[in-house]
């Protein structure tokens, strides 16, 4: 039993950066605007945030630095793809290899220094003292508890507020939602800003709490992992949460295995979450095609052009 | 009052063509030697170093060459599909499919020479890549499943297939630390050209753009797989299978990647299955056939200048610079070409004098924009 609740809290901190970055793909993603370069941004994410986090030494800065960096690198991808309508998959792919390349060049001299800064595990009375549940997620940091609230927050606001109204209809009619008086360019580039201030602070979260140590590449492809999870999740934002604890457990597995020298390939244990995703992606579709509720919002991927006005 | 206003060109001028790209590549070195300063580095030193290791001399020359081989290739792959408005983001996957299959065909036919054992390794790799972007292909054309997000996820699950295979069924005992497949059968090595270090794989490559070419620009069926990527409705009412054509694209586009990836195990992959073999080639094709506008002719060339990139930038190691500023290089370089080509599809024109609305003819009012 002991193994398990290891693994599965484990899971829940290796889950927690995939939420952060999941959720704001899922925000630019309900916009109608796809990004591939949530790696990119992550990485520029963990790189600012371990910067800041060495010359502070305070673990909020890094956050706030790793979401300001990522957040900027989101702006650039909404200024191509919404401002001047670049395609946003060859876009996405150009900022992985810019957030790929940046993150590497800022983090040359950050390589041999570990950061001494620690996120102290906090309890939440009675809700940890529940068996192995409580263990799993109640005794957890600060920004798993913040990654939980946030997730719950957007799915709110994005299925019961005006705004969240306003986002969904500027990711299924954008010409709708102009008729209907939504300013649909600001509502697009908020929306992207905000995937990338989301991916960077998942970034950060990695190199600040988790390695707590910068090397290249850090994020080894967590940012592809954190597109498959919306998807996984059917771009609702409550689905995240068991998505990504799903995948991070399936992580934090394949390190436990590992280590216990059980000699099944990781490889196949590591191709489980896109697996997964695909075939939550056929049965989706398949059950729900030309009905509506199926998430994948109907404008994504295609830039908005206002007709016939000056 | 006359004003100014930008109106969408229907095609883009020759100037925007031509002078745009070059601006665009002198833009991203600007500011790659802005990044260089920032960080102290000597920019020109670091300048001289990627040059001389590509374009500058004979031997960087092979390099660009031997780059340039995959590249073109998975640009050319991606390209087909493109024509048809398919998007196959999953060259990468499909070139270790390729490298898969062919590794696969050679354990089982050491006992041939050479000339049949290659011919029976690239039409493994092939039909195992084609298949392989099949998996995609015909959710595509049942129920229209999106083809992008599944060719991303298959490459994900095929790299980590490939090095399942090496760390396990194929792995070679006698390597220490990295892990690789077995090795070939040495009749199964592309032979290189004269005393170069380029095999003949970039022969191949050309040939692919000469025949894919010929197909996308010169022949009937080319034509009509961009009627029916572009107008579903047109496609329709010409008789033309919509669903067959995508199978038969992204087979070919596939298979074409799959070229890429036993040309990588066959040659510069040292004749053995091994992790990084694809190199990150599949996602840049995807690059190259865009910044090509899917001209084939212009794939070419697009290929051969990237490589020069990527070969200059390994190169920048030996000098202490970080090698990373080439990352940086090409995608500010392909930054501006994207900005350019965007503002390049529109053009600024006098508006007439404004004494009365602008007429619009009646029929057009009321007509979807």
């Amino acid at each position: 039993m002991n193994f398990w609740v290891d693994a599965l809290s484990t899971g829940v901190v290796l889950g927690t950066p995939l939420a952060f970055a999941g959720l704001g793909e899922l925000i630019a993603e309900r916009a109608g605007v796809i990004n591939l370069g949530v790696e990119g941004m992550m990485l520029i994410g963990a790189v600012v945030g371990f910067a800041v986090g060495i010359h502070t030494g305070s673990i909020f800065w890094a956050m706030v630095a790793g979401g300001f960096a990522g957040g900027l690198l989101g702006l650039l991808h909404a200024a191509m793809t919404i401002g001047l309508k670049v395609n946003q998959i060859v876009m996405g792919l150009t900022l992985t290899i810019l957030g790929t390349g940046l993150s590497s060049y800022i983090g040359a001299s950050y390589g041999n220094e570990p950061f001494k800064g620690h996120l102290s595990k906090i309890d939440i009375p009675l809700l940890s003292k529940i068996p192995w549940i409580g263990e799993i997620l109640f005794e957890q940091d600060i920004m798993v508890y913040i990654a939980i609230v946030t997730v719950i927050a957007a799915a709110l606001i994005i299925n019961r507020t005006r705004h969240g109204l306003a986002l969904r209809g500027v990711g299924e009619a954008p010409a709708a939602a102009d008729a209907a008086g939504v300013p649909v360019f600001t509502v697009r580039y908020i929306a992207v800003w905000l995937g990338g201030v989301l991916a960077g602070i998942g970034g950060a979260y990695l190199s600040v709490v988790y390695t707590q140590s910068w090397s290249n590449e850090l994020t080894a492809g967590r940012g592809w992992i954190a597109i498959a999870l919306v998807i996984f999740a059917s771009w609702r934002p409550l689905l995240l949460l068991p998505g990504a604890l799903l995948f991070g457990f399936i992580e934090a597995l394949n390190f436990q295995l590992q280590a216990k020298g059980v000699s099944i390939p990781s490889q196949y244990l590591s191709m489980m979450p896109y697996v997964f995703t695909l075939v939550v992606l056929a049965i989706v579709w398949t059950r729900q095609r030309g009905r509506s509720g199926w998430g994948m919002p109907e404008s994504l991927g295609i830039a908005y052009e206002r007709e016939g006005r000056s | 009052m006359r004003g100014w206003r930008l109106e969408k060109r229907t095609a883009p001028s020759l100037a925007s063509r031509v002078v745009q790209p070059i601006l665009a590549v002198i833009a991203g070195f600007v500011f790659g030697a802005i990044v260089l300063a920032i960080g102290g580095h000597d920019i020109g030193n670091a300048y001289k170093a990627m040059w001389e290791a590509s374009f500058g001399t004979g031997p960087g020359f092979e390099q660009v060459l031997i780059r340039a081989t995959p590249l073109l290739l998975c640009g050319l792959a991606v390209t087909v599909a493109l024509r048809m408005n398919i998007w196959n983001i999953g060259a990468e996957g499909q070139m270790a499919m390729g490298a898969i299959g062919a590794t696969f065909v050679a354990y089982h036919t050491t006992s041939l020479g050479s000339l049949p054992i290659l011919v029976a390794i690239f039409l493994g790799g092939a039909v195992a890549a084609g298949l392989w972007a099949l998996i995609a292909a015909i959710p595509r054309a049942l129920v229209g499943l999106n083809e992008i997000i599944v060719t991303l996820f298959l490459n994900y699950i095929a790299l980590l297939f490939l090095s399942a295979l090496i760390n396990g069924p194929w792995k070679d005992h006698a390597s220490i630390g990295q892990a690789y497949g077995r090795r070939l059968p040495t009749q199964a090595a592309l032979p290189l050209i004269g005393n170069t270090k380029v095999t003949i794989g970039i022969f191949i490559a050309l040939a692919a753009a000469i025949g894919i070419y010929w197909l996308l620009d010169r022949s009937r069926a080319g034509f009509s797989l961009q009627i029916a990527g572009g107008n579903v409705r047109a496609a329709r009412y010409l008789g033309l299978g919509i669903g067959r054509r995508i199978l038969f694209v992204l087979f070919l586009s596939g298979a074409v990647a799959g070229l890429a990836g036993v040309i990588q195990l066959t040659a510069s992959g040292g004749g053995r299955l091994q992790e990084g073999l694809t190199g990150g080639y599949g996602y840049i094709g995807i690059l190259v056939a865009f910044l090509a506008r899917t001209k084939v002719q212009a794939v070419v060339v697009v290929a051969l200048l990237y490589a020069a990139l990527l070969t200059g930038g390994t190169a920048l190691q030996s000098t202490g610079i970080p090698s990373s500023i080439a990352e940086i290089i090409q995608a500010s370089i392909i930054i501006f070409v994207l900005i350019g080509q965007a503002l390049g599809s529109y053009k600024l024109v006098r508006t007439a004098p404004a004494k009365s609305p602008p007429a619009r003819p009646a029929a057009a009012i009321g007509e979807a924009s």
